[in-house]
């Protein structure tokens, strides 16, 4: 039973699905909502999956594409030459594949609407990680355990795997979070 | 002359890097000749002071390769930016280093953009992998 459980997590987690919903009570909902039987991934889908995580994840954690919308993937993508101060150039096959990856898989209802028209590069701009974070200290994101907000898995501990439930944050020197 | 090929292979499987790694190093041997009729193979300690000195980087600001990946290849390295870490360099603590020319030059490529806000010459990669190989 276990065993099955943990695949299931991990086809739903391949699957894209992410509870972007930190919030305990919208976890139940959450639940509800994505209990749908994730489609198994074709061959193909793994390996784009794979190649997006191991390029993009060799310097950063290889963010969940939800967390923004196609517009600023695009940018991304485009301003790849200079992304946050260093080259992070792909060959051109590789650059193809993960940006159709990530325009698939970006978030639909958009998260930057309110930034007046600005395009936002940073998953931290968007307005809702700005107020679900919003009583995080800046002392806490900027000790060294930390660095910055761009180190989502410093405390959401299951956040490479694509969960960022409450009761699974552990800020490192602070612990758990009480909200 | 047969000999001496076979000498070169002997010494090439010495070498920690893969038969493909090592026909990219040979393709940049030939670019840097054209580019350099002195050019007299690569070389292990020009590899090294390419590796080790600082230049003013693409931001701006005084970078190394050493900034990230330490004075000591066999040990992990740290994304100065992220913190992430980033495996050892040398092939010889990490064996799937210079495996994938397709790697190699991707790395070299943005490396050399992040240290020296341009790209390395064909002697300059291949003294840099030299360097590297040695570790």
């Amino acid at each position: 039973m276990m065993k099955f459980l943990n695949l299931s997590v991990a086809a739903l987690i391949l699957a894209g699905g992410v509870y972007l919903y930190a919030e305990d009570e919208h976890e139940e909902h959450e639940h509800r909502s994505s209990s749908v039987v994730a489609k198994p991934m074709t061959p193909q889908e793994k390996s784009t999956v794979a190649l997006y995580q191991k390029e993009c994840g060799s310097c950063h954690m290889a963010y969940q594409p939800q967390f923004l919308p196609k517009r600023s993937w695009d940018k991304t993508m485009n301003t790849l030459e200079n992304h946050f101060g260093t080259d992070a150039t792909l060959d051109p096959s590789d650059h193809k594949t993960i940006q159709n990856y990530l325009a698939t898989h970006a978030s639909k209802n958009d998260r930057t609407s309110d930034m007046k028209g600005a395009v936002a590069l940073r998953i931290s701009e968007t307005p809702y990680f700005v107020r679900e974070h919003r009583e995080v200290t800046k002392k806490m994101v900027t000790q060294p355990e930390v660095k910055s907000f761009a180190n989502c898995n410093a405390c959401h501990t299951q956040a490479s795997s694509g969960s960022y439930r409450e009761r699974e944050i552990r800020i490192p020197n602070y612990g758990r979070w009480e909200d | 002359m047969k000999y001496l090929a076979i000498v070169t292979m002997f010494s090439m499987s010495l070498m920690a890097a893969s038969p493909e790694v090592l026909q990219y190093m040979n393709d940049l041997s030939k670019t840097a000749k054209a580019e350099n009729s002195a050019f007299n193979g690569f070389d292990a300690a020009r590899g090294k002071e390419i590796f080790t000195s600082t230049h003013t980087g693409k931001q701006g600001k005084p970078m190394a390769c050493t900034s990230c990946h330490t004075l000591n290849l066999a040990n992990p390295g740290k994304n100065s930016l992220t913190g992430k870490v980033i495996e050892p360099l040398s092939p010889r603590a990490n064996p799937q280093r210079l495996t994938s020319t397709k790697e190699v030059n991707k790395w070299l490529k943005r490396n050399f953009m992040d240290v020296y806000a341009r790209e390395g010459s064909a002697q300059e990669k291949g003294d840099v992998l030299t360097y590297i190989m040695k570790n």
